[in-house]
């Protein structure tokens, strides 16, 4: 199972991802990048049924992009997550629904950290720290102990260090190790995080 | 003489014992197990007990079964520098119906070893207690205190002996012996038993070991090891549904083992957001 | 609920994944107007149902010139789940107001498929229904006045939350009167 992590803090956001593509009992790849970026100041992490995943994020990244360039404005992160979980939720009660698991990360008009769970079932709440799969079961309890609305990008940081080691502690597949996305003011960047 | 026998002589026996044990030996040739209280297990008379079993009581491959067993919990146990601390929840649950708020999920097999139950509480209930009796006979055979080591795999080896008959317990026996000091063994009912320093078992297993993992330290000192234990139970509480009610508490020192109170979940959980300052997901 | 010339409604907060919690904001009961609609089940639909009778709500306003009354507003809810007869909405909705034109109080509750229970005293929903049944038939009297209402309301959903695993993790009331609406967050057991 994947990891799919996101933690808002003071003035962004931090998106975490695991490396590993698994397919069966193969790792197929060790630097798989499980997000899509829609706009300067949001993205979205997913994991889920392989196929699905790419395809949908895809989908969404494609139609949100060409929402920015009609209207020539950049999508708020709510209008975003509206409309993420609108399409999950008419996918389900199609012939083929999309499995896919969404994190959406962004600031809510360039100033807002915002941070929404999704679901294949189209499911949809804002979180100040949440994750998928078996990486919530491990993690939550550690940000429930650790996590304080006032952090900063750093101190953020520095718990998702503690998750990455909780997760390497006691996760019984090897991930290969997390990309890790920090969306604040200034845009999407990627953090080395050894 | 039987074991049975020598054991009797140092137990304090009531009239209706003494009566019944007359009656026994009377009866001996007639009723040899009037007097054998120690326990059998009937088995239903079917060709495969196992089907039957599983047909009637295991939610999962047959969800409109009529017989479910309580399931569902957070149990830990870790050493440290100042003995072994082992903290419980409370909570029994049926699917999703709270059973009770109350369970007592650590079994004082002895006072100098604790058992956990996770899993089928009545298994547990049931073979810890009997483990208490096969530890009383150890100590009069051998005129010494059963090791950690041979207490849990002697339970080791009875759950074994019902694999695959759906047993379902994942327990810590812990205790302090000065063979070996501080000792926990995990043993479950696939056959499993390990040693180690740090276990947690139950449902709520993964939001105990969260927090274990990142605060636990050899060097802990008695209250605080004591609260990490209570704090690791808390957020497993939390964020569980199987696992909540109250906290228990113990502490296991060469002198034996020490209760250390019973914490109300609904009570603390303030208390220690609090003082803590965490839980921030939570308003007040 | 309903009392003397009001009526309460309230739900929890928890928003589960099976045994893992979630989020504890996760509000169940949407005003519409002046009719107050709760609705429990699967999450997704939920959130899509709730959005469908706003917007149903809306134009009724519109094409009216006045809000739903509880009534008409239930009779809504009945046939727009029944129209999803052969692939429904997961949901279990209650509708509960205080007609503007007489003050009388309602509530009703429906199944998945929109057969609605008009009932005259309490009406529940959700996973822990049994429990809430119990609470309901033994702390329920008639004619109470709003301020019993609310602790009579909070009292039977935090007790048999608390007897529910997956209910719980805070509460939301609302005591709705002719010209008044209180709403009150319920602090409750977390585990």
């Amino acid at each position: 199972m994947d990891i799919i992590l996101g933690i808002k803090v003071q003035d962004s956001v931090i998106v975490a991802t695991s490396k590993a593509f698994t397919r069966g009992i193969s790792i197929l790849k060790d630097k798989d990048d499980k997000t899509r970026v829609l706009t300067p100041h949001n993205l979205i992490a997913f994991t889920g049924e392989a196929g699905d995943t790419t395809q949908f994020a895809d989908y969404i990244q494609a139609n949100i992009q060409l929402f920015s360039m009609r209207e020539n404005t950049e999508l708020n992160s709510k209008s975003i997550a509206s409309f993420i979980r609108q399409q999950l939720a008419t996918s389900i009660r199609s012939r083929t629904p999309y499995q896919v698991q969404i994190l959406l990360g962004g600031l809510n008009k360039g100033t807002e950290p915002f941070l929404s769970l999704l679901d294949y079932l189209g499911t949809r709440v804002d979180l100040p720290y949440c994750a998928h799969g078996y990486a919530a079961f491990y993690t939550m309890s550690l940000l429930d102990h650790h996590y304080r609305p006032d952090m900063n990008t750093e101190e953020g940081l520095k718990l998702l260090k503690l998750c990455n080691e909780e997760l390497e502690k006691r996760m019984p597949i090897d991930f290969k190790g997390l990309y890790v996305k920090v969306i604040d003011k200034d845009g999407i960047r990627d953090i080395d995080f050894a | 003489m039987s074991i049975a026998d020598i054991g009797k002589r140092f137990t304090y026996k009531t009239q209706f014992e003494q009566e019944l044990e007359e009656a026994s030996s009377e009866f001996q040739r007639l009723q040899p197990s009037l007097n054998s209280l120690a326990p059998s297990i009937a088995v239903p008379p079917i060709s495969q007990p196992t089907d039957f079993l599983r047909a009637h009581t295991d939610y999962d491959s047959n969800s409109d079964c009529k017989i479910r067993m309580a399931h569902g919990t957070t149990t830990l146990a870790f050493r440290f520098q100042g003995g072994i601390i082992v903290a419980v929840d409370s909570r029994a649950s049926a699917g999703n119906w709270i059973a009770s708020q109350t369970v007592k999920k650590v079994i004082e097999i002895n006072p100098m070893l604790l058992g956990t139950m996770a899993g089928t509480a009545c298994d547990c209930q049931y073979w810890e207690t009997w483990l208490g009796t096969q530890c009383r006979l150890h100590e009069l055979r051998n005129k010494e205190r059963i090791s950690v080591c041979a207490a849990s795999k002697i339970l080791s080896n009875l759950v074994y002996s019902y694999k695959g008959m759906g047993l379902g317990m994942g327990t810590m026996i812990c205790g302090y012996t000065p063979k070996e000091g501080p000792t926990i063994y995990y043993v479950d009912s696939d056959g499993t038993r390990l040693k180690g320093d740090l276990f947690c078992v139950g449902s709520g297993q993964t939001f105990a070991y969260g927090v274990l993992d990142t605060n636990y330290k050899w060097e802990l000192s008695v209250d605080d090891a004591l609260y990490l234990g209570k704090r690791a139970i808390l957020a497993a509480a939390h964020r569980d549904a199987y696992s909540g009610g109250s906290i228990n508490l113990f502490h296991v020192t060469e002198q034996g083992w020490v209760f250390h109170g019973n914490h109300d979940v609904g009570a603390l959980f303030w208390e220690i957001k609090e003082k803590e300052k965490s839980f921030n997901n939570v308003e007040a | 609920m309903v009392g003397k010339d009001c009526v309460a409604i309230a739900c929890d907060l928890r928003l589960g994944n099976q045994s893992l919690g979630v989020a504890n904001n996760f509000e169940k009961v949407f005003q519409l107007g002046h009719v107050f609609l709760g609705l429990t089940g699967l999450a997704s639909d939920v959130l899509t149902v709730h959005e469908n009778f706003r917007m149903k709500a809306n134009l009724y306003k519109m094409r009216e010139e006045r809000e739903i009354e509880p009534e008409s507003f239930a009779n809504l809810v009945s046939s727009t789940l029944y129209e999803r007869r052969f692939g429904p909405w997961f949901v279990g909705p209650i509708v509960a107001g205080i007609n503007s034109k007489t003050g009388k109080p309602f509530i009703c509750s429906f199944d998945f498929i929109g057969c609605p229970d008009f009932a005259k005293d309490f009406a529940v929903s959700g996973t822990a229904s049994d429990q809430l049944y119990g609470m309901c038939e033994s702390l329920y009297e008639p004619n109470l006045e709003p301020e019993d209402l609310f602790e009579t309301i909070s009292q039977a959903l935090l007790n048999a939350a608390d007897r529910d695993t997956l209910s719980g993790w805070g509460a939301a009331v609302y005591v709705i009167t002719k010209d008044k609406v209180i709403k009150r967050y319920l602090k409750s057991r977390q585990d």
